[in-house]
């Protein structure tokens, strides 16, 4: 036989009991030849467009699971920061353009569709400004549309005035998407160091150097690695970053077939492959229950930060072997509300929002689905986000945040969403004040990192 | 590999500027056929095109008649087993099947579906995949 009988047993065990699935195969399509003068013939472009080489995504994605006996989680859209194109609307033209794309997802049969977004690191035009102004009411009023605004990377600094404005905007969505919990905070991102061919939604967009359509690859499987690494019993961290590689090397592999066999089957080219460790709430899918079979008692506790450091190098390191496509985040996400390891360290108060900010660091992305009190003040929130991605510009990685102030909760309540998003603790959060830093405004110049030239 | 008139045609030019016009046809014709194999061999080194057969990995508790169950609805879709393999560990068994679907007039789905009915009755677990998922896996 050419296979070995526990190499087949290895990859049956990974996609049927180690919960090994395709996180996302997401289709990246340029809006930038939509923008007319009249915005009803903008909106029938863009929702054409996205017709025209979205209608058979979700169906040519379920012909490849079956296949290749692989799950693909969630099929999904990101588009041109809408800012981009249509920078001479108005808010309430914004407003507009984020229905038609909830229509036009919904009509391909995907959840979700992000890149309502702008880029706006060093500065804002008028439409930058109207667009973030437009919002809340954006994913207040649509099911499918996500949001990101990045307002920090190493070449440009962070943009101050741009994280006031955010930390207002996340403020009016909680309240807005109040009676669900605050989701509408759950579907929008600030980001440091955004990327341009990211496949995870909420944070994805289509790149403005991207090509006019193309199909991103995100895959996931952290209850393979954990499973792998209480196999691998008492080893040392030299070894145990070996466990962690192989393992992921297999999964990357994996991945990249399945997405050049979707990008084949859409006749789009194939973009990159992003190996990030996503957690699900499902049991077992959890990066917690991975750092603390590494060895910590629990998440939070000394040790932790250097634990998620390894994971996610190994994760990169392994990755780059294994696929000459990798893009993206590519590491471990620690989401709080997506993970049912975190969550019980939060509720535990192993965990503590200063803890989680530390990890960041290392970690792929940052502060994810985290629910804060709805009281919280917005020059806190800015802090936050003025925290995290000066961890990202000095760095010289992507950070994000995506903070959820529960409207009307307080410490220790829960929100709930169910389904993917999961649920999380409201974590308190430190009542000292930045308000006096961040309303000073401006912009924090680049770092020293960014005089590479 | 498939090679275009065209290719073959500009493969045949170069061996008669190669051998100069003094051979033979014969002669001609063989130094030809020598070069499309070998590019052939060289092609089948980096091929990456994926196959028509797909493995079966099968498991559940042990009882007579699975393998003919399992064999029997292959043989009906004409699929043919190009290898099988058998473990049993305590009540457990597990099999596993290289089968070539190629010659099948269903495709995979179709016999996924029918396998599955197969399963049901039989009450245990049968998947069918790919080959090419287990070859990225675990070959380089």
């Amino acid at each position: 036989m050419n296979y070995e009988f526990t190499e087949i047993l290895e990859t049956i065990r990974m996609t049927e009991i180690e919960h090994f699935d395709i996180r996302t195969v997401t289709l990246g399509i340029s809006l930038r030849d939509c923008h007319d003068r009249n915005l009803e013939i903008t909106k029938e472009k863009i929702y054409d467009k996205i017709l025209r080489y979205g209608k058979n995504h979700v169906k040519n994605a379920k012909e490849i699971e079956a296949q290749y006996g692989i799950s693909i989680a969630n099929k999904r859209v990101s588009v041109t920061p809408i800012s981009i194109p249509f920078d001479s609307l108005s808010m309430e033209e914004y407003i507009e353009i984020a229905k038609t794309l909830d229509k036009a997802a919904e009509d391909i049969g995907i959840d979700y569709i992000a890149g309502f977004s702008a880029l706006v690191q060093k500065g804002m035009t008028r439409g930058e400004e109207e667009l973030i102004k437009a919002i809340p009411f954006a994913l207040s009023q649509t099911k499918r549309v996500c949001s990101s605004v990045n307002i920090g990377s190493t070449k440009a600094g962070i943009n101050m005035d741009a994280i006031n404005l955010m930390s207002e905007v996340i403020k009016k969505t909680a309240e807005l998407t109040k009676d669900k919990d605050s989701i509408g905070c759950a579907k929008l991102v600030v980001f440091a160091n955004a990327v341009e061919d990211n496949p995870f939604v909420a944070g994805a967009f289509h790149g403005v150097s991207e090509p006019e359509v193309v199909l991103n690859v995100g895959i996931s499987g952290p209850g393979v690695v954990l499973d792998a690494i209480r196999e691998a019993g008492k080893v040392d961290l030299q070894n145990l970053s070996e466990v962690i590689k192989k393992t992921i090397f297999k999964i990357t592999r994996a991945g990249e077939l399945i997405g050049r066999k979707v990008a084949e089957k859409n006749g789009v080219p194939f973009g990159i492959v992003d190996i990030s460790l996503a957690p699900t709430p499902a049991e077992g899918d959890s990066i917690a229950d991975i750092l603390k079979a590494m060895g910590v008692e629990d998440v939070g506790a000394p040790g932790t930060t250097a634990a998620l450091a390894m994971l996610n190098d190994s994760v990169k390191k392994a990755g780059l072997m294994a696929s000459s496509s990798v893009g993206g985040m590519s590491g471990a996400f620690i989401p709080v509300s997506e993970d049912m390891g975190m969550i019980r360290a939060v509720q535990a108060g192993n965990l503590s929002l200063e803890k989680l900010e530390a990890m960041t660091a290392v970690c792929s992305v940052g502060l994810d689905m985290i629910a804060i009190p709805g009281d919280t003040p917005a020059s806190t929130i800015a802090g936050i986000i003025a925290d995290e991605a000066a961890i990202g510009i000095i760095n010289d990685k992507t950070t994000a945040v995506r903070i959820i102030p529960a409207y009307g909760k307080k410490v220790g309540e829960m929100v709930d969403y169910g389904g993917l998003l999961g649920l999380a603790p409201v974590m308190e959060v430190r009542t000292i004040s930045s308000q006096n830093f961040v309303s000073r405004g401006g912009r924090i110049p680049a770092p020293m990192r960014s005089l590479t030239n | 590999m498939k090679l275009s008139e065209n290719e073959i045609r500009k493969i045949t030019y170069e061996t008669i500027e190669e051998l100069g016009t003094n051979v033979s046809q014969e002669v001609i014709k063989e130094a030809v056929r020598k070069k499309i194999e070998s590019m052939d061999n060289f092609t089948f080194a980096k091929n990456n095109e994926s196959s028509g057969r797909v493995i079966l990995t099968s498991f559940g508790l042990n009882k007579p008649g699975i393998v003919a169950a399992i064999t029997t609805a292959l043989g009906n879709f004409n699929c043919d087993i190009q290898d099988l393999s058998q473990r049993i560990i305590g009540d457990f068994f597990t099999i596993i099947m290289i089968i070539d679907i190629s010659t099948s007039q269903k495709d995979l789905k179709e016999i996924q579906d029918e396998m599955r009915k197969t399963a049901e009755e039989l009450n245990i677990k049968i998947y069918l995949q790919h080959e090419d998922v287990f070859r990225f896996m675990h070959r380089i």
